[in-house]
Protein backbone atom coordinates (compact mmCIF):
# COMPACT_ATOMS: atom_id res chain seq x y z
CA UNK A 1 0.00 0.00 0.00
CA UNK A 2 1.13 3.37 -1.30
CA UNK A 3 0.10 5.99 1.18
CA UNK A 4 0.27 9.70 -0.31
CA UNK A 5 0.50 12.39 2.39
CA UNK A 6 -0.73 15.98 1.81
CA UNK A 7 0.59 18.16 4.23
CA UNK A 8 0.32 22.26 4.66
CA UNK A 9 -2.00 22.48 1.55
CA UNK A 10 -2.47 26.22 1.02
CA UNK A 11 -2.79 28.58 -1.74
CA UNK A 12 1.31 28.06 -2.60
CA UNK A 13 3.32 26.63 -5.45
CA UNK A 14 4.14 23.63 -3.38
CA UNK A 15 0.28 23.10 -2.28
CA UNK A 16 -0.35 22.94 -6.30
CA UNK A 17 2.64 20.70 -6.71
CA UNK A 18 1.69 18.46 -3.73
CA UNK A 19 -1.93 18.21 -5.64
CA UNK A 20 -0.66 17.67 -8.98
CA UNK A 21 2.00 14.81 -7.70
CA UNK A 22 -0.75 12.83 -6.17
CA UNK A 23 -2.41 12.95 -9.47
CA UNK A 24 0.92 11.95 -10.91
CA UNK A 25 1.84 9.29 -8.68
CA UNK A 26 -1.82 7.22 -9.38
CA UNK A 27 -2.56 8.34 -12.51
CA UNK A 28 -1.93 4.81 -13.89
CA UNK A 29 -3.66 3.00 -11.19
CA UNK A 30 -6.50 0.94 -11.95
CA UNK A 31 -8.94 -1.02 -9.63
CA UNK A 32 -6.65 0.03 -6.74
CA UNK A 33 -7.23 1.91 -3.53
CA UNK A 34 -5.46 5.38 -3.25
CA UNK A 35 -4.38 5.87 0.28
CA UNK A 36 -4.67 9.34 1.58
CA UNK A 37 -3.63 11.33 4.94
CA UNK A 38 -3.81 14.97 5.17
CA UNK A 39 -1.76 16.74 7.72
CA UNK A 40 -1.00 20.22 9.03
CA UNK A 41 -3.37 22.65 7.47
CA UNK A 42 -5.83 22.49 4.45
CA UNK A 43 -6.94 25.89 3.05
CA UNK A 44 -11.07 24.93 2.75
CA UNK A 45 -10.91 26.26 -0.84
CA UNK A 46 -8.41 23.89 -2.00
CA UNK A 47 -10.86 21.30 -1.75
CA UNK A 48 -11.91 22.32 -5.59
CA UNK A 49 -8.87 21.67 -6.50
CA UNK A 50 -8.59 18.16 -4.47
CA UNK A 51 -11.79 17.16 -5.18
CA UNK A 52 -10.87 17.65 -9.08
CA UNK A 53 -7.88 15.33 -8.55
CA UNK A 54 -9.53 12.27 -6.90
CA UNK A 55 -12.20 12.18 -9.65
CA UNK A 56 -9.35 12.65 -12.09
CA UNK A 57 -8.04 9.12 -10.22
CA UNK A 58 -11.71 7.28 -9.14
CA UNK A 59 -12.30 7.64 -13.53
CA UNK A 60 -9.57 4.58 -13.29
CA UNK A 61 -12.13 2.62 -10.77
CA UNK A 62 -9.90 3.22 -7.76
CA UNK A 63 -11.27 3.74 -4.43
CA UNK A 64 -10.20 6.54 -2.22
CA UNK A 65 -9.44 6.16 1.23
CA UNK A 66 -8.69 8.69 3.89
CA UNK A 67 -6.41 6.99 6.09
CA UNK A 68 -6.00 10.08 8.12
CA UNK A 69 -6.97 13.65 8.40
CA UNK A 70 -6.21 15.21 11.15
CA UNK A 71 -8.85 16.37 13.35
CA UNK A 72 -9.32 20.43 12.63
CA UNK A 73 -8.96 19.77 8.99
CA UNK A 74 -11.21 17.07 9.31
CA UNK A 75 -13.62 19.52 11.12
CA UNK A 76 -13.86 21.95 8.68
CA UNK A 77 -13.94 19.85 5.53
CA UNK A 78 -17.01 18.24 6.88
CA UNK A 79 -18.46 21.88 7.33
CA UNK A 80 -18.14 22.78 3.72
CA UNK A 81 -19.62 19.47 2.59
CA UNK A 82 -16.34 18.30 0.59
CA UNK A 83 -15.92 14.80 3.38
CA UNK A 84 -19.94 14.18 2.59
CA UNK A 85 -18.15 13.16 -0.89
CA UNK A 86 -16.27 10.39 0.67
CA UNK A 87 -18.96 8.74 3.39
CA UNK A 88 -18.17 11.00 6.30
CA UNK A 89 -21.14 12.66 7.83
CA UNK A 90 -21.51 16.66 7.45
CA UNK A 91 -20.50 19.09 10.80
CA UNK A 92 -22.23 22.02 10.74
CA UNK A 93 -21.08 25.42 10.82
CA UNK A 94 -21.45 27.49 13.44
CA UNK A 95 -19.39 30.14 12.73
CA UNK A 96 -20.48 30.52 9.11
CA UNK A 97 -17.22 30.78 6.96
CA UNK A 98 -17.63 28.36 4.69
CA UNK A 99 -18.38 28.45 1.12
CA UNK A 100 -19.62 24.95 0.22
CA UNK A 101 -18.18 22.94 -1.67
CA UNK A 102 -19.99 21.48 -5.08
CA UNK A 103 -19.26 19.97 -7.88
CA UNK A 104 -21.53 21.36 -11.16
CA UNK A 105 -21.60 19.79 -14.37
CA UNK A 106 -21.13 22.23 -17.39
CA UNK A 107 -24.50 22.75 -18.32
CA UNK A 108 -25.69 23.03 -14.41
CA UNK A 109 -25.63 27.04 -14.68
CA UNK A 110 -29.06 27.42 -12.81
CA UNK A 111 -27.53 25.70 -9.93
CA UNK A 112 -24.94 28.09 -10.08
CA UNK A 113 -26.53 30.63 -9.56
CA UNK A 114 -28.54 29.48 -7.19
CA UNK A 115 -25.50 28.33 -5.44
CA UNK A 116 -23.74 31.80 -5.76
CA UNK A 117 -26.67 33.27 -4.29
CA UNK A 118 -27.15 31.57 -1.20
CA UNK A 119 -23.51 31.18 -0.30
CA UNK A 120 -22.04 34.44 -1.81
CA UNK A 121 -24.99 37.70 -2.31
CA UNK A 122 -27.31 36.67 0.27
CA UNK A 123 -24.87 35.94 3.40
CA UNK A 124 -26.44 38.46 5.85
CA UNK A 125 -23.60 37.49 8.37
CA UNK A 126 -21.12 39.24 6.41
CA UNK A 127 -22.23 42.84 6.99
CA UNK A 128 -18.31 44.45 6.29
CA UNK A 129 -18.95 43.52 2.26
CA UNK A 130 -20.35 46.44 0.54
CA UNK A 131 -23.17 45.79 -1.96
CA UNK A 132 -21.03 46.98 -5.02
CA UNK A 133 -17.98 44.44 -3.77
CA UNK A 134 -20.43 41.73 -3.54
CA UNK A 135 -21.47 42.27 -7.11
CA UNK A 136 -17.78 42.65 -8.54
CA UNK A 137 -16.78 39.46 -6.65
CA UNK A 138 -19.75 37.60 -8.16
CA UNK A 139 -19.11 39.19 -11.60
CA UNK A 140 -15.35 37.44 -11.28
CA UNK A 141 -16.65 34.18 -10.27
CA UNK A 142 -19.49 33.91 -13.02
CA UNK A 143 -16.62 35.02 -15.62
CA UNK A 144 -14.40 31.91 -14.50
CA UNK A 145 -17.17 29.29 -14.21
CA UNK A 146 -18.43 30.58 -17.40
CA UNK A 147 -15.04 29.95 -19.29
CA UNK A 148 -14.57 26.61 -17.70
CA UNK A 149 -18.21 25.92 -19.65
CA UNK A 150 -16.92 27.32 -22.89
CA UNK A 151 -13.25 26.02 -22.99
CA UNK A 152 -12.63 23.45 -21.00
CA UNK A 153 -14.37 20.12 -22.10
CA UNK A 154 -14.84 19.10 -18.46
CA UNK A 155 -17.30 17.19 -16.94
CA UNK A 156 -17.78 18.80 -14.02
CA UNK A 157 -16.84 21.54 -12.20
CA UNK A 158 -15.81 22.16 -8.72
CA UNK A 159 -16.27 25.55 -6.86
CA UNK A 160 -15.52 26.09 -2.85
CA UNK A 161 -14.70 29.21 -0.65
CA UNK A 162 -13.45 30.40 2.47
CA UNK A 163 -14.21 33.38 4.51
CA UNK A 164 -11.28 34.43 7.29
CA UNK A 165 -13.72 37.38 9.18
CA UNK A 166 -10.30 37.92 10.85
CA UNK A 167 -7.83 38.41 7.85
CA UNK A 168 -10.83 40.77 5.94
CA UNK A 169 -10.49 37.72 3.14
CA UNK A 170 -12.57 35.66 0.97
CA UNK A 171 -10.85 32.93 -0.93
CA UNK A 172 -13.16 31.16 -3.96
CA UNK A 173 -11.53 28.35 -6.05
CA UNK A 174 -13.17 26.85 -9.26
CA UNK A 175 -11.75 24.10 -10.73
CA UNK A 176 -12.08 21.98 -13.37
CA UNK A 177 -10.63 18.57 -15.17
CA UNK A 178 -10.28 19.42 -19.21
CA UNK A 179 -8.33 20.73 -21.34
CA UNK A 180 -6.55 23.30 -19.92
CA UNK A 181 -5.00 26.52 -21.52
CA UNK A 182 -1.93 24.99 -23.16
CA UNK A 183 -3.80 22.15 -24.86
CA UNK A 184 -7.01 24.86 -25.68
CA UNK A 185 -4.86 27.68 -27.47
CA UNK A 186 -1.72 25.32 -28.95
CA UNK A 187 -5.02 23.14 -30.53
CA UNK A 188 -6.45 26.53 -31.91
CA UNK A 189 -3.48 28.20 -33.14
CA UNK A 190 -1.33 25.30 -34.28
CA UNK A 191 1.43 26.65 -32.22
CA UNK A 192 4.08 25.00 -28.94
CA UNK A 193 3.04 27.56 -26.32
CA UNK A 194 4.41 26.08 -22.89
CA UNK A 195 1.46 26.06 -19.89
CA UNK A 196 2.95 29.56 -18.43
CA UNK A 197 2.79 31.10 -21.68
CA UNK A 198 -0.78 29.79 -22.67
CA UNK A 199 -1.79 31.20 -19.36
CA UNK A 200 -0.27 34.65 -20.06
CA UNK A 201 -1.80 35.04 -22.95
CA UNK A 202 -5.32 34.32 -22.11
CA UNK A 203 -5.42 36.86 -19.48
CA UNK A 204 -4.11 39.51 -22.10
CA UNK A 205 -6.88 41.97 -22.67
CA UNK A 206 -8.88 40.55 -25.91
CA UNK A 207 -7.03 37.54 -26.86
CA UNK A 208 -9.81 34.37 -27.42
CA UNK A 209 -9.41 30.91 -29.00
CA UNK A 210 -13.39 31.35 -29.66
CA UNK A 211 -14.09 31.44 -33.99
CA UNK A 212 -16.24 34.11 -34.95
CA UNK A 213 -17.41 35.55 -31.50
CA UNK A 214 -15.36 37.70 -29.85
CA UNK A 215 -13.86 37.20 -26.03
CA UNK A 216 -10.99 37.72 -24.20
CA UNK A 217 -12.23 40.43 -22.04
CA UNK A 218 -12.95 38.18 -18.93
CA UNK A 219 -9.63 37.24 -17.61
CA UNK A 220 -8.40 41.15 -18.14
CA UNK A 221 -11.23 42.65 -16.43
CA UNK A 222 -10.75 40.30 -13.42
CA UNK A 223 -6.94 41.40 -13.30
CA UNK A 224 -7.71 44.78 -13.32
CA UNK A 225 -10.59 44.31 -10.31
CA UNK A 226 -7.96 42.10 -8.63
CA UNK A 227 -5.35 45.14 -8.58
CA UNK A 228 -7.72 47.96 -7.21
CA UNK A 229 -8.92 44.80 -4.26
CA UNK A 230 -5.31 44.50 -3.63
CA UNK A 231 -6.68 40.77 -4.25
CA UNK A 232 -4.79 38.19 -5.61
CA UNK A 233 -5.07 35.60 -8.56
CA UNK A 234 -3.75 32.26 -9.01
CA UNK A 235 -4.21 30.16 -12.40
CA UNK A 236 -2.61 26.36 -12.32
CA UNK A 237 -3.38 24.47 -15.46
CA UNK A 238 -0.94 21.99 -17.02
CA UNK A 239 2.51 22.14 -15.43
CA UNK A 240 1.90 25.99 -15.59
CA UNK A 241 1.50 28.13 -12.49
CA UNK A 242 0.52 31.93 -12.26
CA UNK A 243 -0.09 34.74 -10.15
CA UNK A 244 -1.01 38.34 -10.65
CA UNK A 245 -1.59 40.71 -7.65
CA UNK A 246 -0.88 43.96 -6.97
CA UNK A 247 2.44 43.27 -6.19
CA UNK A 248 2.94 41.63 -9.77
CA UNK A 249 3.15 38.59 -11.76
CA UNK A 250 4.73 35.27 -10.34
CA UNK A 251 5.03 32.44 -12.59
CA UNK A 252 6.39 28.89 -12.00
CA UNK A 253 6.72 25.87 -14.08
CA UNK A 254 5.82 22.61 -12.03
CA UNK A 255 7.61 19.24 -12.17
CA UNK A 256 4.04 17.52 -12.07
CA UNK A 257 0.84 18.10 -14.26
CA UNK A 258 -1.99 19.27 -12.76
CA UNK A 259 -4.99 17.22 -14.40
CA UNK A 260 -6.92 20.24 -15.89
CA UNK A 261 -7.10 24.26 -14.28
CA UNK A 262 -7.62 25.68 -10.82
CA UNK A 263 -8.26 28.96 -10.78
CA UNK A 264 -8.00 30.63 -6.97
CA UNK A 265 -9.54 33.93 -6.54
CA UNK A 266 -8.89 35.62 -3.31
CA UNK A 267 -10.45 39.02 -2.08
CA UNK A 268 -10.58 41.42 0.37
CA UNK A 269 -13.86 42.13 2.15
CA UNK A 270 -12.77 45.56 3.88
CA UNK A 271 -12.18 47.35 0.52
CA UNK A 272 -14.65 49.95 0.53
CA UNK A 273 -13.74 51.24 -3.11
CA UNK A 274 -17.17 52.93 -5.07
CA UNK A 275 -16.79 51.05 -8.40
CA UNK A 276 -19.85 51.85 -9.37
CA UNK A 277 -19.09 55.62 -9.88
CA UNK A 278 -14.97 55.24 -11.09
CA UNK A 279 -16.77 53.96 -14.29
CA UNK A 280 -19.35 55.53 -15.56
CA UNK A 281 -20.74 54.81 -19.56
CA UNK A 282 -23.03 56.87 -21.09
CA UNK A 283 -25.29 54.32 -22.70
CA UNK A 284 -25.91 56.21 -25.46
CA UNK A 285 -22.84 55.97 -26.53
CA UNK A 286 -21.94 52.78 -26.38
CA UNK A 287 -21.99 51.65 -29.74
CA UNK B 1 -38.03 52.00 -38.65
CA UNK B 2 -40.47 50.48 -36.25
CA UNK B 3 -39.16 49.41 -32.63
CA UNK B 4 -38.71 46.20 -31.17
CA UNK B 5 -38.61 45.48 -27.49
CA UNK B 6 -36.52 42.58 -26.12
CA UNK B 7 -36.58 41.53 -22.51
CA UNK B 8 -33.32 40.34 -21.59
CA UNK B 9 -34.78 38.63 -18.73
CA UNK B 10 -37.64 37.09 -19.87
CA UNK B 11 -34.79 35.16 -22.09
CA UNK B 12 -33.04 34.44 -19.32
CA UNK B 13 -35.62 34.00 -17.10
CA UNK B 14 -33.51 34.84 -13.86
CA UNK B 15 -31.26 38.06 -12.99
CA UNK B 16 -28.18 36.72 -14.13
CA UNK B 17 -27.28 37.16 -17.75
CA UNK B 18 -24.06 35.06 -17.47
CA UNK B 19 -23.80 32.04 -19.80
CA UNK B 20 -22.85 32.42 -23.06
CA UNK B 21 -25.77 30.30 -24.50
CA UNK B 22 -28.55 32.29 -22.89
CA UNK B 23 -26.53 35.33 -24.91
CA UNK B 24 -26.39 33.17 -27.85
CA UNK B 25 -30.68 33.47 -27.27
CA UNK B 26 -30.56 36.83 -27.26
CA UNK B 27 -28.15 37.25 -30.08
CA UNK B 28 -30.68 34.94 -32.58
CA UNK B 29 -33.74 37.35 -31.65
CA UNK B 30 -31.64 40.85 -32.21
CA UNK B 31 -30.53 39.33 -35.66
CA UNK B 32 -33.22 38.66 -37.03
CA UNK B 33 -35.51 41.63 -35.77
CA UNK B 34 -32.32 43.86 -37.72
CA UNK B 35 -32.45 41.09 -40.46
CA UNK B 36 -36.25 42.37 -40.78
CA UNK B 37 -35.73 46.17 -40.74
CA UNK B 38 -36.48 46.68 -37.23
CA UNK B 39 -34.80 48.89 -34.79
CA UNK B 40 -34.06 47.44 -31.19
CA UNK B 41 -34.56 48.01 -27.87
CA UNK B 42 -32.92 46.03 -25.22
CA UNK B 43 -33.52 46.25 -21.68
CA UNK B 44 -31.47 44.75 -19.25
CA UNK B 45 -34.48 45.43 -16.27
CA UNK B 46 -34.17 43.64 -13.48
CA UNK B 47 -31.13 42.16 -14.62
CA UNK B 48 -28.71 42.36 -11.44
CA UNK B 49 -25.15 40.55 -13.40
CA UNK B 50 -23.45 40.48 -16.39
CA UNK B 51 -20.62 38.55 -17.73
CA UNK B 52 -18.76 39.57 -20.90
CA UNK B 53 -19.10 35.92 -21.95
CA UNK B 54 -22.74 36.58 -22.28
CA UNK B 55 -22.40 39.98 -23.87
CA UNK B 56 -20.09 38.71 -26.38
CA UNK B 57 -22.39 36.46 -27.76
CA UNK B 58 -25.47 38.16 -27.23
CA UNK B 59 -24.26 41.82 -28.92
CA UNK B 60 -20.18 41.82 -29.74
CA UNK B 61 -20.81 38.80 -32.59
CA UNK B 62 -23.62 41.16 -33.95
CA UNK B 63 -20.31 43.45 -35.68
CA UNK B 64 -19.46 39.84 -37.77
CA UNK B 65 -23.18 40.51 -39.86
CA UNK B 66 -24.04 44.37 -39.20
CA UNK B 67 -22.19 47.61 -39.99
CA UNK B 68 -20.94 49.68 -36.96
CA UNK B 69 -23.18 52.08 -38.46
CA UNK B 70 -26.23 49.97 -38.75
CA UNK B 71 -25.83 48.24 -34.76
CA UNK B 72 -25.41 52.18 -33.52
CA UNK B 73 -28.38 53.33 -35.85
CA UNK B 74 -30.60 50.44 -34.63
CA UNK B 75 -29.85 49.03 -31.62
CA UNK B 76 -30.34 51.24 -28.11
CA UNK B 77 -29.77 49.39 -24.23
CA UNK B 78 -31.94 51.06 -21.22
CA UNK B 79 -32.15 49.96 -18.27
CA UNK B 80 -28.63 48.40 -17.76
CA UNK B 81 -26.47 48.71 -14.43
CA UNK B 82 -23.71 51.09 -14.75
CA UNK B 83 -21.25 48.06 -14.39
CA UNK B 84 -23.38 45.71 -17.10
CA UNK B 85 -22.52 49.23 -18.87
CA UNK B 86 -19.05 49.41 -18.47
CA UNK B 87 -19.01 45.71 -19.02
CA UNK B 88 -20.98 46.36 -22.43
CA UNK B 89 -18.65 49.24 -23.57
CA UNK B 90 -15.70 47.13 -23.54
CA UNK B 91 -17.21 43.86 -25.27
CA UNK B 92 -18.17 46.88 -28.09
CA UNK B 93 -14.74 48.07 -28.48
CA UNK B 94 -13.33 44.45 -28.57
CA UNK B 95 -15.48 43.46 -31.55
CA UNK B 96 -14.78 46.29 -33.36
CA UNK B 97 -11.66 45.65 -33.34
CA UNK B 98 -11.93 41.42 -33.20
CA UNK B 99 -13.90 42.11 -36.90
CA UNK B 100 -11.63 44.41 -38.40
CA UNK B 101 -8.40 42.44 -38.00
CA UNK B 102 -9.05 38.40 -38.27
CA UNK B 103 -4.96 38.05 -37.65
CA UNK B 104 -4.82 39.47 -34.79
CA UNK B 105 -5.07 36.53 -32.48
CA UNK B 106 -2.56 35.00 -34.81
CA UNK B 107 0.15 37.78 -34.01
CA UNK B 108 -0.51 37.65 -30.66
CA UNK B 109 0.18 34.44 -30.45
CA UNK B 110 3.72 34.78 -31.99
CA UNK B 111 4.88 37.68 -29.73
CA UNK B 112 4.44 35.90 -26.75
CA UNK B 113 6.45 32.90 -28.32
CA UNK B 114 9.17 35.20 -29.70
Amino acid sequence: MELSTLSSIRNTTTSYQQLASLYKQHSDDLFDNVHIEIKGWFSANMASALGAVLDKLTEGLNSIVFTHIDSGIQQILRKNDFLTYYGYSRAVDNHSTTIRYMKLKPTDGKFFSQYVTTELLNRSELPKISAALKEKMTEAIYEIFVNAQIHSKTSYIYTCGQFYPSKNRIEFTITDTGIGFKTKINERFGKNLSAVQAIKWAVQDRNTTKIGVTGGIGLPILREFIVRNKGLMQIVSDDGFYEYSHLGEKEYTMSAKFPGTVVNLQFCTDDHASYLLASEVNVNNIF
Amino acid sequence: MENVIINVFNIVGTPFGVEADDGQKVFNLVHKAFSEKKKVILSFLNIEILTTAFLNTAVGQLYKDFTEAEIKGNLEVKDITNPGAVALKRVVDTAKLYYKDPGAMEKSINEILD
